[in-house]
């Protein structure tokens, strides 16, 4: 039996090292999240999406950000196609073949949830004990999200951004959004909703350098199950945010009315967005 | 892998990066330019910022053509500085993209000065309503 138990224990150990896990073959374990006086993650800070890095910093700092993900094992963000049903892919098929040009961003109204994460601009967190505050230099939208337990007020009129209250599972925090209007678009071009969207985030720092974003968007108007997307915020150490009056000088505006005025722009499908 | 690789891909397809607007909306991907000309007027104002270049042809008839990019809050993160990186007077090289409609108007991607250095003036063709 003893003989058994040695020959089994020397093939786990033999597979287990013939055959390691992504884990260990791949992950070096990166600088750890700081943690908040009340042991909590301390998600404070200045934060950009992956994405919107290769406009405010360039190539170099994606490839150096992805390289890095490989080196932690940290998996690639991923977010699926739309789940709409007919008639709401039918609106955003013709908001794509009029590439983007009914984009509500582009008439500086503020980005709702999740797409104001998605900007190529940062936003800054604020933590403290009883809430979070996040600042985005996109729009100088603001959302106060209380942690301690309280539910969303039972006046809320639909807004841009919804109403955000926030819990923590674990190290994640979790935040449940509702009382939309219909003003925004969730994340692409054409992307609408109803103003039954309800959006769950969870924002967790798995490491001093990363916070994973994953986003449900759920709205039974108009999806046929509901739409999850992800990204990878990276600190931004010695960045503020900054001044952006969007409507200071919108030249788009008076363009966009006179294209507007002209159907033959609009005759061939989208190629690009 | 291939499967999510293949969903980013979808989606990816539909949603990319502007500061602002679609590019799509009013600039054309498929009508790349590249002028050089005098600066004779800066914007630096938010959502964009503009300046305009006379240009001047082989016959000697100067254009002036306008150019679009990225707000000042972009501008500076790219190295750029308020009345110190671009002047009027000073010679430029703008590549970019055309407008649909406007027959001067430009997406400008990057500006090379005449002492050979550049900058990165707005998005790449292609992106836009994130």
């Amino acid at each position: 039996m003893k003989q058994h138990v040695a020959w089994l224990m020397t093939v786990i150990v033999a597979v287990s090292v013939s055959i390691p896990s992504r884990a260990q073959t791949t992950a070096r374990k990166p600088k750890p999240a700081p943690r908040a006086v009340d042991g909590k993650p301390d998600l404070s800070g200045v934060w950009i999406g992956t994405g919107p890095l290769r406009l405010m910093a360039g190539e170099a700092e994606v490839a150096a950000a992805r390289q890095a993900d490989i080196d932690e094992g940290r998996p690639a963000p991923r977010t699926e196609p739309p789940p709409y049903k007919p008639e709401a892919e039918k609106q955003r098929q013709y908001f794509l073949d009029r590439r983007g040009i009914d984009d509500p961003m582009a008439r500086c109204l503020i980005s709702g949830v999740p797409r104001i994460s998605f900007r190529p601009l940062p936003m800054q967190i604020i933590q403290m004990p009883d809430q979070m505050v996040f600042l985005y230099e996109t729009h100088h939208a603001f959302r106060v999200m209380p942690t301690d337990g309280r539910p969303h007020p039972d006046d809320v009129e639909p807004s841009y951004l919804g109403d955000s209250v926030a819990h923590w599972e674990g190290d994640t925090l979790v935040v449940d959004v509702t009382g939309f209007n219909t003003k925004t678009w969730l994340i692409g071009v054409g992307t609408v909703h109803s103003e039954k969207l309800r959006v769950t985030e969870r924002y967790t720092r798995d490491s001093y350098n990363t916070m994973l974003y994953r986003v449900t968007m759920d709205d039974p108007e108009v999806f046929t199950k509901p739409w999850n997307a992800e990204e990878t915020f990276r600190l931004r150490p010695g960045e503020r945010i900054r001044e952006y009056e969007c409507i200071e000088n919108n030249e788009d505006l008076l363009r966009i009315e006179r294209l507007l005025k002209d159907e033959s722009v609009f005759k061939r499908p989208a190629t690009n967005n | 892998m291939v499967m999510r690789t293949l969903l980013c891909s979808i989606l990816l397809g539909t949603v990319a990066l502007s500061a602002h607007h679609s590019f799509a909306a009013q600039y054309d991907a498929d009508k790349p330019i590249t002028l050089k000309g005098t600066v004779t007027r800066i914007e630096w104002t938010n959502p964009h910022f503009h300046f305009y270049v006379d240009v001047k042809d082989d016959k000697g008839v100067v254009t002036q053509w306008a150019f679009e990019g990225y707000p000042p809050n972009m501008l500076v993160r790219q190295g750029w500085k308020k009345d110190v990186s671009l002047k009027p007077g000073m010679v430029v090289t703008v590549q970019g993209w055309r407008a649909r409609v406007e027959p001067n108007l430009v997406a400008a991607r990057e500006v090379t000065f005449e002492d050979g250095s550049k900058l990165t003036s707005g998005p790449p063709a292609g992106t836009g309503g994130q």
